[in-house]
């Protein structure tokens, strides 16, 4: 049993692993991605400071809290965009499907081990973005330590029921065999609805309700509101036990959805 | 018990069927309909272990198809399929633990990595011992001449260099069986033959069992002492690659040049006409009942020749004659 655990632990994490090295395969892009960012952190930091210019708080937010939120919001982002869609997408369309399905190791989790290297690979990568607004934004990060374990504990669990649903929507590309449009529009979704343009205490109720009725608020607003101490640490559990049964029910649904939509493969012959 | 067993296989495809014009297509949006396309139709064989069986047919013949089903990929519509003793659809981890697959088409390597990142990890998926897979290791950088590869990314591999780099993949962790889809497609005779020399060595001395498909006889004639040749989903020939060698060696085609129009000829017993062109004669004839001088003068003697040439059917002809039917005709 631990050896079979073992195992399957070292297979998982060489698939891991295999994550950052192909990211280090394209060098321009890094570079073009961290101009990117420069820009578009200078940009949210100014667009904020000028809503502010006239009131002390909105919607309960000082401006040191919304402009802190927003800057986490912004280096996290890689929790809430994982890009199963175009995995899936372009092993559809180049008949790679065929392959990964033979591999004797389950798909899904072969899938999660690598997203979970992207994960890890993305965020190593804003690290001197995040440096870079420490200094120039004044970006604050709490000292306690309980407030990092909850964040920790809310971001795997919400980036993990984040996967989940990532997969029923990539399941998509069986039928559709086109995925730019849907790639795009679920990008323009996740921006919006996990929060990360917007404070959800600035949505009107009613957005809000609509918003945390869909995961992609799991993955970035849940977390990052309790590490940038929007949320109070005392909510934590409450908000591991809600990411928790997301987890379940996206976990049971993409099982569901995959094993109607892998038939095109398996039935159909792709 | 055989390693590969195939009983009464069917697999039938759906595929939409489109009506012509506006209406049609707009129809099909509402009530898509579908025709039963069967691709492969209650096959019949077994392979035993250590054979290397080549898988013939024209396109659209139903290879790739029976291919993936023998891999567990695809489900059948009828009939079973036993590998080693499995299910390989049910039980597809199970059975893909013991298999090796290329797909001539498709690759298996990570397109961005460097080739020794892929093996590593194959290694790694297929729980090879470390102290096997350096031997194995060392052992294709040799045979496959992968030493100046392995740290080449796939992507900027040439055809030949990737085919090398995907057997390896496919062989690293010694699969007991191997299913070869079109392993020499668009290659040069030089690798052409690095690789079948390869597939010899390898599979042989480790009594690996091979499927292999191939549109190249050469391939066939090097590696198979057996061939199963399938047209419209059915087995049509399954036997040694002797017996066909020799039930149409005795046949030589002989092409007549002609300097005036080919017209119909009188020819000799055992002699029939292939082809007439314009100015193109071929003609065919058994040379146990005929002489290749015979059915020479008889054609000279009704039309002017300019040039001629003889030769041995080579085994495309052989197979192509098979599709037309050409064994059951023998048979009767």
């Amino acid at each position: 049993m631990i050896q079979t655990l073992n195992r399957r632990f070292s297979v998982y994490s060489a698939l891991f692993a295999m994550i950052p090295k192909m990211f280090m395969a394209y060098q321009l892009w890094f570079w073009a991605g961290m101009v990117m960012n420069i820009i578009s952190i200078t940009i949210l930091y100014f667009f904020w400071d000028a809503i502010y210019a006239n009131s002390a708080a909105i919607s309960g937010l000082t401006r040191e809290q919304t402009i802190n939120y927003i800057l986490l919001a912004f280096f996290f982002m890689p929790l809430v965009g994982n890009d199963l869609l175009w995995e899936f997408g372009s092993n559809l369309r180049e008949g790679l499907m065929i392959h990964h399905l033979l591999r004797p190791v389950n798909f899904q989790m072969m899938n999660y081990a690598q997203q979970l290297g992207g994960l890890v690979t993305r965020m190593a990568f804003q690290l001197p973005i995040i440096v870079l607004a420490v200094f120039l934004f004044d970006l604050k990060f709490p000292s306690d330590l309980n407030t990092w374990v909850a964040f920790l504990i809310s971001a795997l669990l919400g980036f993990t029921a984040m996967f989940f649903f990532s997969w029923v929507l990539a399941c998509m590309t069986f039928y559709t065999t086109e995925i730019w449009g849907l790639g795009v529009l679920i990008e323009g979704i996740t921006i919006f609805f996990s929060g990360s343009l917007v404070p959800l205490a600035m949505m009107p109720e009613w957005l809000r309700t609509i918003v945390l009725s869909v995961p992609f608020a799991q993955a970035l607003a849940v977390p990052v509101g309790l590490l940038s101490g929007i949320t109070p640490l005392s909510d934590a559990p409450r908000i591991w036990l809600i990411q928790l049964v997301w987890i379940a029910g996206m976990g049971v649904l993409s099982n569901l959805v995959f094993h109607f939509a892998v038939r095109k493969i398996t039935v159909q012959g792709g | 018990m055989s390693v590969i067993e195939v009983n009464e296989l069917s697999k039938v495809f759906q595929v939409p069927k489109k009506e012509p014009g506006l209406v049609g297509a707009v129809k099909g949006l509402f009530r898509p309909r579908y025709e039963d396309k069967q691709a492969v139709n209650q096959l019949n064989f077994q392979v035993e272990a250590g054979e290397i069986v080549g898988y013939i047919g024209v396109n659209g013949a139903g290879k790739s198809t029976t291919i993936k089903m023998l891999t567990g990929i695809l489900m059948p519509s009828g009939g079973t399929v036993r590998v080693l003793g499995r299910d390989p659809h049910r039980q597809r981890v199970e059975n893909a633990r013991e298999i090796g697959v290329v797909f001539g088409q498709r690759t298996q390597l990570w397109w961005d990595l460097a080739l020794i990142e892929s093996l590593n990890l194959i290694a790694k998926i297929y729980d090879v011992p470390p102290a096997r897979y350096k031997t194995a290791l060392e052992q294709f950088t040799e045979t496959l001449e992968l030493g100046d590869l392995l740290n080449v990314p796939v992507r900027n591999m040439s055809l030949g260099q990737k085919m090398r780099s995907e057997l390896a993949a496919a062989l690293i962790h010694q699969p007991k069986v191997v299913y070869l889809d079109e392993p020499t497609i668009g290659l040069d005779l030089i690798v052409k033959e690095r690789i079948r020399d390869f597939i010899k060595m390898e599979c042989g001395s480790k009594g690996m069992t091979v499927m292999l498909t191939t549109h190249d006889l050469g391939d066939i004639e090097e590696l198979c002492q057996r061939v199963i040749i399938i047209d419209g989903g059915h087995v049509i020939y399954d036997g040694p690659i002797e017996t066909i060698k020799k039930r149409f060696g005795k046949f030589r085609e002989i092409t007549f040049e002609t300097v005036e129009k080919a017209k119909p000829l009188d020819l000799p017993e055992g002699a029939e006409t292939l082809l007439a062109e314009e100015r193109k004669v071929q003609i065919r004839f058994d040379r146990t009942v005929s002489t290749a001088s015979q059915v020479a003068s008889a054609v000279m003697n009704q039309i002017e020749v300019k040039d001629f040439s003889l030769s041995e059917p080579d085994l495309a002809d052989i197979v192509k004659q098979i599709y037309n039917g050409a064994l059951d005709m023998e048979a009767k």
